[in-house]
């Protein structure tokens, strides 16, 4: 069976800033991999290029049978929209935006919107009571689940979430990770970009960079 | 139920509209004062030369005859139409005459010129009484006669010389009689329609030129009003920077995301429009009283000429945000 994701020698460079060398690993469906490793080691160069907002420098990366550095700016969009649920850091919500409409702008640059639908994502990650605030009137675990929920939507092939609980506390992030794991559960692929050990344990396998560089894949400590 | 995605359009534009509705309200005075002076100028451009004829003579005929339109020909009469009516019923016409008017200066001082043709003047004003002499000969181009209050503003008395001048044409002409009419003429210099056209000519080319005067002046105002909407449009540009960055991660296209704005900018056009040219209504007839003496009338084609300037500007001011399609969402979500 061909791996949902295939990365080969893949390298990045930012001018004279090599950020990625080299890297290769493959993700099988169903998969969730932490990609763990300390700041500047090139997690977010990967994820992001992984997610159709970077182009590599050298090397593929092959997500679901698409080549993404072959891809226009064009097909890059529409990549991002079919195969792609992003979870980042700092929630990036559309601030004038409602809880509701923020999945909804998900579905509209899909496809067409469905607001039962996305009001039933809301609800799923608990958000039923949440469904008209405005991202200011939200915590920021609540701030997040949405932001799950805005990735699941389109049901993506691949979950990418960078640093995911990073601005949480730790009831929040409880939350977030038991959602996580649910949707691992549900046969989700997920990429977490982490660098906590703990978050790391949670995966499947734990692709651990150094200096834009893979160290190693290891299996989760537990 | 799936909904079509123009609902969500609409509901995303609405919010956008309420997020930024400080920055949009500046673009909006712009749009709407520079719309408000274009919309003013254009109407008095439209309808003074047209008003101040109608108001030159509405009495002294039982019918008047006047060029349809305020063009700068259309100050010249057409002489197979004078035919026509002399043809038509002669049986029963006591009197015809053309009146071409004329704004002259004697010296700095403006003055109405009346031509038309002398031998028609005395039958169709019988009632004029006329200090000094008629004029007989209908082409008489070296006589005229003059109203008594500006033979008296001038120091006129029959057997005086008079310089008549219009932009850059002048004749010379001796006063045969001076005329108390009780009516508009008695301000007004006659003279054969000759010597009017001629004169006229040299006005045709100087309303031409206020014409250009008031194009340049609508085109300076547009000019302004884009650059106020342009930093208006800047600052939102830099604020939105990262929703449009997002908006890309999200699969947006650029087209989608600048449909968005650029509808955005339309309806701020047509609001500011239609405000403007109900201010440039009042503010053309404000200026008609001040400058003109009389009432300027609204036209309605300045309306959509107006809508079709501020939403052109508001487009064109728009720029900052269509520049926002070159963003590049992971820098920008990394917060670059």
């Amino acid at each position: 069976m061909t791996p949902l994701v295939q990365v080969e020698n893949l390298e990045k460079r930012f001018d004279a800033v090599r950020a990625l060398a080299d890297v290769s690993f493959e993700v099988e469906a169903g998969e969730w991999i932490a990609i763990i490793g300390p700041s500047g080691s090139g997690k977010t160069t990967l994820i992001n290029i992984l997610g159709g907002l970077d182009h590599p420098t050298a090397g593929r990366v092959v997500v679901d049978g698409m080549e993404i550095g072959q891809l226009s700016e064009r097909e890059l969009t529409r990549y991002r929209s079919d195969k792609i649920g992003f979870v980042f850091q700092q929630f990036h919500l559309v601030p004038y935006l409602t809880a509701l409409e923020n999945v909804m702008l998900a579905q509209y640059f899909h496809s067409i919107t469905d607001e039962k639908e996305a009001a039933e994502a809301l609800r799923r990650v608990g958000l039923a009571e949440r469904l008209e605030h405005l991202p200011a009137q939200l915590s920021g675990g609540e701030q997040q689940r949405v932001a799950i929920a805005r990735a699941l939507i389109n049901h993506p092939k691949l979950i990418l979430a960078d640093e995911p609980t990073g601005n949480l506390d730790e009831e929040n992030e409880a939350t977030i990770l038991k959602l996580l794991h649910e949707l691992h559960s549900a046969g989700h692929t997920i990429l977490v970009v982490t660098h906590s050990q703990a978050i790391g344990n949670l995966a499947d396998r734990r692709v651990e960079l150094e200096h834009g560089r893979l160290a190693r894949i290891t299996l989760p400590v537990r | 139920m799936p909904r079509r995605s123009g609902s969500m359009f609409w509901r995303i534009f609405r919010q956008l509209l309420r997020a930024s509705r400080g920055r949009l309200t500046v673009a909006l005075i712009a749009l709407t004062s520079g719309a408000a002076i274009s919309s003013a100028l254009l109407n008095i451009n439209l309808d003074a030369e047209q008003k101040l004829r109608h108001e030159f003579r509405t009495l002294g005929a039982n019918v008047v005859v006047a060029p349809p339109s305020a063009g700068s020909d259309a100050a010249l009469a057409d002489a197979s139409i004078i035919d026509r009516i002399a043809g038509a019923g002669a049986s029963q016409l006591v009197a015809a005459a053309p009146y071409l008017y004329v704004a002259a200066n004697v010296g700095t001082q403006p003055v109405i010129l009346a031509g038309t043709w002398f031998d028609q003047v005395a039958k169709m004003n019988s009632w004029w009484k006329v200090d000094g002499a008629w004029v007989t000969s209908r082409d008489d181009s070296s006589h005229c006669l003059v109203g008594q209050a500006a033979a008296r503003q001038f120091g006129l008395a029959p057997g005086s010389h008079i310089d008549l001048r219009a932009g850059e044409r002048s004749v010379s002409l001796t006063v045969n009689g001076i005329i108390t009419a009780g009516g508009d003429e008695d301000s007004q210099i006659i003279t054969s329609l000759d010597v009017a056209q001629n004169l006229a000519a040299a006005e045709g080319s100087i309303l031409g030129r206020i014409r250009g005067m008031i194009f340049w002046t609508i085109m300076l105002i547009l000019i302004l009003t884009t650059l106020g909407v342009l930093a208006s449009m800047a600052a939102l540009a830099m604020e939105r920077s990262r929703d449009v960055g997002l908006m890309k991660a999200l699969g947006g296209s650029v087209q989608r995301i600048m449909r968005l704005f650029l509808a955005e900018a339309a309806a701020l056009g047509v609001v500011g429009g239609t405000i403007g040219f109900a201010i440039g209504v009042l503010l053309a007839r404000w200026i008609g009283g001040r400058v003109f003496g009389v009432a300027i009338s609204p036209r309605l084609a300045v309306f959509p000429a107006t809508i079709i300037l501020a939403v052109g500007v508001a487009l064109l001011g728009a720029l900052p945000l269509r520049l926002l399609g070159r963003v590049r969402p992971a820098e920008i979500l990394r917060g670059e």
